[in-house]
């Protein structure tokens, strides 16, 4: 990280004058800006066929894309795979996004849902459902199809990618932001999401 | 007859649900329509793995075994018709298949859970028909015996049936680089 090495010769050159009141600043830096967080490139799309909106997020080695989708199209899909009613419905309450993750970096990419969580208005964090619990939950109901949500871990290497369906539980139209974490060769980012919000009922609503 | 009107009433319905949700569906797929560029790195596996053996039935019922392909180079693809990076990669897949297949090079797209009827009119509508093998994992136990997390996921697989390289996500696979990576394991 070129900024630290530029502030330590910058405190190596100013001795003399950093004093108490500094010496918190500077910690205050380093504490934002050490940790390998934040600083994502973010793009919103709309859609002008569709009418949704899209939010790409560029961050060190890992790009993420969440695309709305609307309850209408959740609940098609899982119709057509022969999901009982009651999972159907569950699955388009939730606010569900098409999601599309890439290893952009030249080094192994691990990446966990577990770890990520949604900050919702109020400020209150949440876990994102991963897919590990809701294929518990479709077993327990006789569903054995699997393979549409964003698989909850994945170890990706050069040109590696993935998408499928992430779940907030949030009503449609909620904004929130969204924390997700992933490393490279072994070190830990996050990054934050801000101002994404989920696909309204109807697209009239948008 | 009540019961009559009871059965074709419902017949409309489910009818007019499916045309509904198929339309959204269309609708849905068009909006998630931007999809990344397809690129053609594959990742070597560091230690060679058996690939794991397997009977599956192709689109006229037909049982093909794994190790029967033993001696070939095999392009091994798990893959669905909804997802949009499996229905972009095929057309590589069958152009690499049309360079290379009397060369000891097999190509096999894994369906995941879907019929041969489904599947059928789903490669009609494809700008290149496949002709590669396409088999019916009707039940996932393949897929999950090759720890495939996703769609659509790829093995290279040389000629003693090792899993040699992996692709996670769509492909070019007629790429020259993944031509020569091909050619590589063939000579070897």
């Amino acid at each position: 990280m070129p900024y630290i090495k530029h502030l330590l010769q910058y405190v190596a050159m100013n001795k003399r004058y950093i004093n108490y009141f500094t010496l918190p600043a500077f910690a205050l830096v380093l504490a934002i800006f050490g940790s390998n967080s934040g600083a994502a490139k973010i793009t919103v799309q709309k859609n002008e066929n569709s009418g949704l909106y899209s939010w790409v997020a560029e961050s060190e080695g890992f790009s993420i894309e969440l695309v709305q989708l609307l309850p209408d199209f959740v609940r098609a899909i899982y119709m057509k795979h022969d999901f009982p009613d009651a999972e159907v419905d569950q699955i388009a309450g939730y606010c569900v996004f098409g999601t599309i993750i890439k290893n952009t970096s030249q080094q192994q990419l691990d990446y966990d849902v577990a770890n990520w969580y949604y900050t919702d208005k109020n400020g209150n964090d949440h876990p994102v459902k991963t897919k590990t619990q809701w294929l518990d939950q479709w077993r327990k109901a006789g569903v054995t199809f699997s393979w549409t949500l964003l698989p909850d871990r994945g170890t990706f290497y050069k040109g590696d990618w993935q998408q499928g369906f992430t779940t907030v539980e949030l009503p449609p139209g909620s904004k929130f932001s969204l924390t997700y974490k992933w490393s490279i060769n072994g070190i830990e980012h996050t990054d934050k999401f801000e101002g994404l919000r989920c696909a309204p009922e109807q697209l009239s609503q948008q | 007859m009540h019961l009559n009107n009871y059965l074709n009433s419902k017949f409309l319905c489910l009818s007019l649900a499916a045309i509904f949700s198929g339309l959204i569906s269309l609708g849905a797929y068009a909006a998630w329509d931007v999809q990344p560029k397809l690129g053609h790195n594959l990742t070597q596996l560091s230690k060679p793995v058996p690939a794991p053996d397997f009977t599956l039935e192709d689109m006229d019922e037909e049982k093909h075994s794994f190790k029967e392909l033993r001696g070939n180079v095999v392009l091994l693809n798990f893959w669905a018709t909804w997802c949009p990076p499996c229905r972009r990669e095929m057309p590589s897949m069958e152009r690499l298949h049309q360079k290379l297949k009397d060369k000891n090079f097999t190509v096999i797209a894994v369906n995941q859970m879907e019929d041969a009827d489904h599947v059928f009119a789903y490669t009609g509508q494809l700008e290149v028909d496949p002709t590669f093998t396409i088999l019916f994992d009707k039940d996932s136990k393949v897929s999950n015996s090759y720890r495939v997390n996703g769609l659509p996921t790829t093995y290279l697989i040389d000629k003693q049936g090792n899993i040699r390289y992996r692709a996670i996500g769509g492909r070019e696979f007629d790429h020259p680089e993944v031509e020569k990576l091909v050619i590589q394991l063939m000579q070897e």
